[in-house]
């Protein structure tokens, strides 16, 4: 996503990859003004334009992001905005829109422009890490586990790689960007579907451009809201709401919300109230504009669940950073697969301390917590003096105890004894600070506090079990008196 | 990771609290049960320190409850904040089960509806429907593996998976620094069990 990087490249992306941009001239100072916006529109124009000379749909659903997250920004004046527009299904920025009222004969024919543009405002408006998401997720997921009714649209083009044009049609176009799909960006992108009243603001605007226009956007939204698209307002952002009304105005379409929230009432009322609480529960305070692409089920289930998905897909991203090696893991199926195997281990890890620790504390009475303690606040397992150096053992030596372990905790005088020249290996490799003398001599050692417990007689009416590292509890208890 | 920390620090003192009460109890336990008691006790310990926060805490303080001895352990380690919220949480969790089968009952009826219309592009929709059932699946494990999972639904799942997989984290790591020091003080000094 070179777009990513390079907002500062929207001017010039505009220019290079818009020959249809006649409002280039026009919208570069536009994007000075809002340099958010301006950022993200150059990113996801960069985007646009290369996946994209024309992009229309695809930016399109990548757009309904942005119109949906920057409330703001789809303040544009979409009255402004004449048939040509329309036509090409441009979308005016948001951001930029705000500017453009007055140009809008100057609007890029491109419809992919137009979607960008709102896309790159709605996203600066600040859910760029949704956005990033859907970025990320493009690439990474083209074929995505997704419902298929979302994948099946001709004008899905959006998997993975973002921006396919998916229709041509200008106000489809514009329903299109609408479309939030969920969480992938790829669904984001979707701008497939039709769009009835679901326009985001920015869109209704857009299509207000010219009473034409918003005439036939209204109409077709009307009739789509009722057929196919579903308009779940999802709480996302504060601002959006008004934005969207904001937009709506210019293109007459106050109601751009009231005809989307209409559709939306009646088609998912009750379940948008979950979405909303749904929403809400996930500590997301903003209004998810989602729609349904275009031949898709518009109910709100399936819009709902896009939401959700992508929800999810942001959490994916946390989890991505929390398992250890699932930065270049893709998709939602590998990503669970490797979280769950992740929780496994660490569930096995648990149980092995557990014995191992049941072995070595006969008594359980851990005289060491007051030691464990003090290193734990102090150092966090990090070097501290001699318990340092030791703690470094323990990653190694768990690592094989596991091995062990894992190989059987039933394990007996025969592992135990495999188990600690592992762990006698271990020691002399590692050797750390306190651990010289013992390490050099770590095969007697082992077998000498095993003695040495035994005679002390630690705990007579408990078997005593040395550093057997769990795995041979049964042998050596019974082994010693 | 200063929450990390923080949570390593309250898991620490609850868990090494429970031994302490543990072993009070109990004197002659053989291996098998010690072992049981510790990891019962580092898992009340976790989940206490989240307070209650998480709904897999709560669903892993719930479940050490039903057993009948262990919930006098649990009441001693935990105070008095989480066996409340168990209680109110119960006829929660229950509520949120249903209604997340009834969700998925809608989806499924549905879905299957969706299917069949769509059964334009055979291949990319069978692709498709691969896909999901796969993540299906590993939702369905994981449901099984995060404690309390069963009763929420996917985006929560993943959720909790995330704050699970943390506090396993640091559980993982407290056991096992306790466990070598344990180690480290039988080599070093032998009487340190006398």
């Amino acid at each position: 996503m070179a777009g990513d990087d390079d907002p500062t490249s929207l001017s010039s992306d505009w220019t290079f990859n818009n020959p249809n941009d006649l409002t280039n001239t026009s919208s570069n100072p536009i994007w000075d003004h809002h340099p958010t916006n301006s950022q993200n529109l150059g990113a996801f124009c960069d985007m646009n334009m290369q996946n994209n000379a024309n992009a229309s749909s695809s930016s399109l659903g990548f757009w309904k992001g942005n119109l949906v997250a920057p409330p703001r920004n789809l303040d544009m004046c979409w009255g402004p905005t004449d048939t040509a527009i329309k036509r090409g299904g441009m979308f005016l920025p948001p951001a930029a829109s705000a500017m453009l009222p007055h140009s809008s004969s100057q609007f890029p024919a491109d419809s992919g422009f137009i979607e960008r543009a709102a896309r790159l405002s709605s996203f600066s408006a600040g859910s760029f890490e949704d956005v990033i998401n859907p970025f990320g997720n493009l690439h990474e997921s083209s074929l995505s586990p997704y419902p298929s009714r979302r994948q099946v649209q001709p004008q899905d083009g959006f998997v993975g790689n973002g921006f396919k044009s998916a229709s041509s049609e200008g106000s489809k176009e514009m329903a299109r960007t609408v479309d939030y799909a969920t969480n992938d960006g790829h669904q984001r992108i979707q701008g497939g579907s039709s769009f009835s009243g679901n326009n985001l603001p920015g869109e209704t605007e857009f299509s207000g451009g010219g009473d034409e226009n918003s005439n036939e956007g209204l109409g077709s939204k009307k009739r789509r809201s009722d057929q196919d698209t579903d308009y779940n307002h999802i709480k996302r952002s504060p601002q959006t709401p008004s934005e969207v009304t904001k937009n709506s105005n210019e293109g007459q379409q106050n109601g751009e919300n009231n005809p989307n929230s209409v559709a939306n009432a009646n088609k998912s009322s009750g379940k948008h109230g979950k979405q909303v609480s749904h929403s809400s529960d996930a500590q997301k305070e903003e209004y998810i504009h989602v729609r349904a692409r275009r031949g898709q089920a518009t109910n709100s289930h399936s819009l709902a669940e896009r939401v959700r998905r992508e929800k999810i897909s942001e959490r994916m991203k946390f989890l991505q950073d929390l398992v250890p090696g699932c930065n270049k893991v893709t998709g939602k199926a590998v990503m669970l697969d490797e979280i769950i195997n992740y929780v496994q281990s660490l569930q096995r890890q648990v149980e092995f301390l557990s014995m191992k620790l049941a072995t070595v504390n006969p008594r359980m009475d851990f005289n060491l917590e007051g030691l464990l303690k003090k290193d734990i606040m102090e150092s966090r397992f990090g070097p501290s003096g001699s318990l340092g150096a030791d703690m470094a053992m323990p990653y190694t030596l768990n690592q094989s105890q596991m091995a062990i372990m894992q190989g059987g905790i039933s394990g007996v005088g025969r592992s135990s004894d495999a188990v600690r020249r592992t762990v006698n290996s271990h020691l002399v490799s590692i050797s750390g600070g306190g651990f010289k003398d013992p390490a050099s001599q770590a095969p007697s050692t082992w077998d000498d506090e095993l003695h040495n417990i035994v005679q002390m007689g630690l705990n007579p009416s408990t078997p005593i079990s040395s550093q057997n590292l769990g795995s041979t509890p049964p042998g050596h208890l019974k082994a010693e008196p | 990771m200063h929450t990390s920390s923080k949570l390593t620090k309250e898991f620490t003192k609850k868990w090494v609290k429970g031994l302490q009460i543990c072993c009070s109890s109990k004197k002659n336990m053989d291996v098998l049960e010690r072992k049981k008691k510790i990891k019962l006790c580092a898992d009340i310990a976790l989940a206490s320190a989240k307070n209650a926060t998480t709904s897999w805490s709560i669903a892993l303080i719930s479940e050490a409850k039903k057993e009948g001895e262990n919930e006098i352990l649990v009441d001693n380690l935990l105070g008095p904040e989480s066996p409340f919220k168990q209680q109110k949480t119960i006829p929660l969790m229950s509520a949120c089960h249903k209604r997340v089968r009834s969700k998925k009952i809608l989806k499924r009826s549905c879905s299957v509806g969706q299917r069949m219309k769509k059964m334009g592009p055979p291949k990319s929709n069978l692709a498709i429907y691969i896909a999901k059932t796969l993540v299906k699946k590993r939702t369905q494990v994981l449901q099984r593996l995060v404690p309390g999972g069963e009763s929420m639904d996917e985006f929560s799942l993943i959720k909790e998976a995330l704050d699970y997989i943390l506090s396993l984290r640091v559980q993982v790591d407290v056991m096992r620094s306790l466990a070598h020091a344990a180690e480290v003080s039988n080599q070093s000094d032998p009487n340190v069990f006398g």
